[in-house]
């Protein structure tokens, strides 16, 4: 079981490099959310504001948008290496997912002629949906989730 | 800085020159009123708020007897930064250098080893430099660097009414800010983002790619009412020139300016029929009567503009607060409000609209910054010095209220902002 749990934090962390967004969002339960909270620690998205907080259908609209060729933001796209480590499988903290599986994240990405670098401690809700796993909730918890950010177009 | 502005244009190192940065520095940030807080974020003694008013870092604090006091937080000693967190309570200030202490008025109360110094040092021409002026306006805090010009209620002038609004939305009459903030950062000009919002051709282009996402995935239509809201949020940014044409720009002196609102249909239409919408309905009716209720909800501006730094959404309890860091780099801050009295669903409705519509992941507000990073970089270039803002001027129509009134799809903001401009750079 740990290793398909760590097989598919790998795997979900490599479509996303190779923008195989559709894909991507495929690994999501139809009831899954995906949440970059703004403050360390934050409680729930009813708490304070969230640089992401969004349900399947609306990442929906986000993937979408992301394979258009007019989304100034993305012309031209991110090119990113998303960096797993530290993988831990934990006991499930909420009650909507029966995998729970916390890691370390650093997130290369190169855009027009920059490089930025993200870092995060991320969680991931799984389930176990005809036969494959899916994620519930993704959250992903910057270091500097408080601090002023440029454009984030692309999934951390 | 007259040569900077001609007849329907303007030069572009009104945008790119830092000398021309630092003159806005003194001549404007250091002059206008500046929106720094809302009270509900200081209720009691020893509360503060650090947060960044022109050139300046500064700390409001609110004081045993319930007044607030302005200071700036940099110890009058070696002039290290006596706070560092953004929010807090303090019974007294105290410099982690060599441990000068001062009251919440910043006055000195106590300097170490004070038996060495001579009797010329006296504590009391010591303390916490004050700024100039510190003025409340219906629970929202602003402060001046200049000790002389209009109060705060003269400079708000035709914008006082979008405060109102918010506040009068509140069935409690109160406002609370609660959420937390998005900080926006982008790699341009700080004019940009005041422009942008009002100006409203940009949306069917900037943000097409949001609008033909959502068409093509229409179930966020019909999905729980925090998904339906941004879905239509989404899809509202692509109206057409004409429908925009509908759209009125007021523009006021001092640079303000309102638009009017746009949203039409579903739960961001001004009134919703739906059972949380009526029962806040019904508790605002409480507190104001069916006809001044009818007339607040009607109110369905959407921007609205106190130039030159807090754009204002009354119908959607936000502010965003744009701050100068230099000629090509800017923070915008997103604050939101409880409408005290209002239905728990209701904030989570504030705190979702605010995420989709504002955050710098927000698929509208990531094209806006990357359009102003791509005219900042164009801006740059020599090869043409002149912006032109001439577009619906024909259509300016002056008001009663000494107000300018044009259809949604002109530069009159734009225009409008530049004479404020113009008025502070003269001298």
């Amino acid at each position: 079981m740990k290793e398909e749990l760590e097989a598919f934090v790998l795997h979900e962390a490599r479509l996303l490099d190779e923008q195989r967004f559709g894909d991507w969002l495929a690994l999501f339960a139809a009831d899954g959310t995906y949440w970059v909270p703004t403050r360390p620690g934050q409680g729930s998205p009813q708490e304070a504001l969230s640089l992401v907080y969004e349900t399947r259908q609306l990442l929906e609209v986000r993937i979408e948008r992301l394979r258009r060729a007019d989304v100034h933001v993305q012309t031209p796209p991110s090119r990113t290496v998303h960096h797993v480590s530290g993988i831990e499988i934990l006991d499930p903290t909420d009650r909507s997912w029966s995998f729970e599986v916390r890691s370390s994240l650093i997130v290369a990405e190169w855009r027009l002629d920059e490089a930025r670098w993200f870092a995060a401690r991320v969680l991931h809700g799984l389930r176990r949906e005809g036969g494959g796993l899916h994620i519930v909730l993704k959250r992903v918890d910057l270091i500097n989730a408080d601090a002023p950010h440029r454009a984030l177009a692309v999934p951390l | 800085m007259e040569h900077l502005l001609r007849d329907g244009a303007v030069h572009r190192a009104a945008y790119v020159d830092p000398a021309v940065f630092a003159l806005e520095q003194e001549r404007i940030f250091r002059r206008a009123w500046l929106y720094l807080a809302h009270e509900s974020e200081v209720p009691a003694a020893g509360d503060y708020v650090l947060a960044r008013l022109g050139p300046e870092e500064v700390l409001l604090v609110r004081q045993e007897g319930g007044a607030l006091a302005l200071l700036h937080n940099r110890c009058a000693h070696r002039g290290a930064r006596i706070v560092t967190q953004p929010t807090g309570n303090a019974r007294q200030f105290r410099c982690p250098y060599h441990s000068w202490t001062y009251r919440l008025d910043g006055s000195l109360l106590g300097v170490p080893l004070a038996d060495g110094y001579p009797p010329s040092f006296k504590l009391e021409e010591l303390g916490l430099a004050r700024v100039a002026r510190v003025e409340s306006y219906n629970g929202f805090v602003f402060g001046s660097h200049a000790a002389q010009g209009p109060g705060l209620a003269e400079f708000l002038g035709g914008l006082r009414s979008a405060l109102d609004n918010m506040v009068d939305r509140a069935p409690a009459g109160t406002l609370t800010r609660f959420g937390g903030r998005l900080l926006l950062e982008y790699r341009g000009n700080w004019k940009m983002f005041m422009e942008n919002a009002v100006d409203l051709v940009h949306p069917v282009f900037v943000h097409r790619s949001s609008v033909e996402a959502t068409r093509a995935h229409d179930e966020a239509l019909h999905a729980d009412e925090l998904t339906q809201q941004g879905a239509q949020m989404y899809l509202a940014n692509g109206m057409k020139g004409e429908q925009w044409q509908d759209v009125p720009l007021h523009a006021f002196p001092g640079g303000h300016v309102y638009m009017g609102g746009f949203y039409r249909r579903g739960v961001i239409a001004p009134e919703r029929h739906d059972p949380v919408f009526e029962r806040y309905r019904h508790a605002l009716v409480k507190r104001h009567g069916e006809e001044k209720t009818a007339a607040v909800l009607a109110v369905d501006r959407f921007n609205n503009l106190i130039w030159p730094t807090l754009s204002v959404n009354a119908r959607f309890a936000a502010l965003r607060v744009v701050k100068p860091l230099a000629a090509n780099r800017t923070v915008v801050e997103v604050h939101c409000f409880r409408l005290d009295g209002a239905p728990q669903e209701m904030h989570d409705l504030t705190l979702q609209f605010v995420n989709l519509a504002a955050s710098p992941a927000s698929l509208i507000a990531s094209d806006d910054l990357e359009i102003f990073e791509r005219c900042q970089r164009g801006l740059e270039s020599a090869a043409l010095d002149w912006i032109d803002v001439r577009r619906g001027v024909l259509a300016d129509r002056r008001e009663g209220d000494g107000s300018i009134r044009s259809p949604g799809t002109s530069e009159l903001a734009i225009r409008n902002q530049f004479e404020a401009w113009r008025g502070y750079m003269a001298r």
